[in-house]
């Protein structure tokens, strides 16, 4: 029996839907049979940065309606023969899916694949309930912004409200050399506020837009992107890989930061 | 020296998820810490400078003393 496993944020534009794609290919590579849904009704993105865009037929709406069979609906990757696609639905409006529907279709998905990854739509709206209905655990992706962290905050309370405690948090582009001057949040500053299992740490790195544009991974790449999507896709798979040290702020600015707080 | 932005974000995220978290305007926060610390100052004895107030999904944290040693 497989899991099913949502990709969450709360705010858009911080990386979900590239977390699921390399996540994704990243556990396919491992010789895990994967299914990523794109849950995002009337604004589908998955099957663009998977590079699979010109190969949807059929949709998850139409599976749900009973359009079309799952095995129709299903796109599978020529690059990596264990992953397959679920696309979204462009045209649809988002009352399309129930979150019964969907608790249904995921309970009868993970008897077949070894992870279901659902890339959920931004919001706390029907997009969201219908994406968390049938998730097991969830990964919460945030940047190390005010306004990111906040929203990841408010995704954890719900996702506990609806009884979702197995959940584990990725922050994204992440400035090293800004954390050191002091001005962006550190790792520590995050994890600190967010309290909860911390999955991985992805460096801000130009080589996710590039790849993003050829509808490319960057998991497995030497890149620093690459590899730390490695190392997030080994956690998942239950191997005990430290996280990487982003050494927080050193020299001048934490004997600073050290006088402030003792004042 | 300025001080870096970081301390901002990090002051103005506190507020806003204790807030968020409490389902309450943030000015509220300080009028419970307030409310609370004169509460329990009737029993106990409590340091100003050191009291707070700390609010996870679940529960309320008090901090109203020092233990030496610790690190903040």
């Amino acid at each position: 029996m497989g899991e099913v496993i949502v990709i969450t944020s709360g705010k858009g534009g911080v990386g979900k839907t590239t977390t699921t794609a390399n996540i994704g290919i990243g556990l396919a590579k491992e010789g895990k049979k994967v299914l990523v849904i794109d849950t995002d009704l009337g604004l589908r993105n998955l099957d663009v940065v998977l590079g699979l865009e010109n190969r949807i037929v059929y949709n998850l709406v139409d599976v749900i309606n009973g359009n079309c069979r799952l095995k129709q609906a299903l796109i599978s990757d020529s690059r990596f023969q264990n992953l397959f696609l679920l696309p979204s639905a462009q045209t649809k409006d988002k009352t399309a899916v129930s979150p019964e529907q969907m608790k249904k279709l995921t309970g009868e998905l993970k008897e077949e694949y070894d992870y279901v990854l659902l890339d959920c739509p931004a919001g706390i709206e029907q997009g969201f309930q219908n994406a968390i209905a049938g998730a097991d655990k969830s990964i919460v992706v945030t940047t190390p912004e005010v306004s990111a962290i906040r929203d990841a905050d408010r995704i954890i309370g719900l996702l506990e409200t609806h009884g979702i405690r197995d959940n584990h948090l990725i922050i994204n582009r992440l400035r090293v050399d800004m954390v050191r001057r002091g001005d962006m949040m550190s790792v520590e500053d995050v994890t600190e506020i967010l309290a909860i299992d911390l999955l991985g740490v992805i460096p801000d790195d130009e080589q996710v837009v590039i790849a993003t544009n050829q509808g490319e991974p960057v998991v497995g790449e030497s890149s620093a992107s690459g590899s730390a999507y490695t190392r997030i896709c080994q956690r998942l798979m239950g191997e005990e890989i430290p996280i990487e040290d982003f050494n927080r702020s050193n020299g001048i600015f934490s004997k600073m930061s050290h006088f402030f707080k003792k004042n | 020296m300025s001080v870096p932005s970081v301390s901002i974000a990090k002051d103005r995220l506190k507020v806003l998820i204790t807030a968020d978290r409490m389902q309450c305007a943030p000015d509220m926060i300080d009028k419970l810490t307030k409310d609370m610390y004169l509460t329990l100052s009737k029993y106990v004895e409590v340091k100003p400078e050191i009291f707070q107030i700390h609010v996870t999904h679940s529960d309320i944290h008090i901090r109203y003393s020092e233990i030496t040693g610790e690190k903040n």
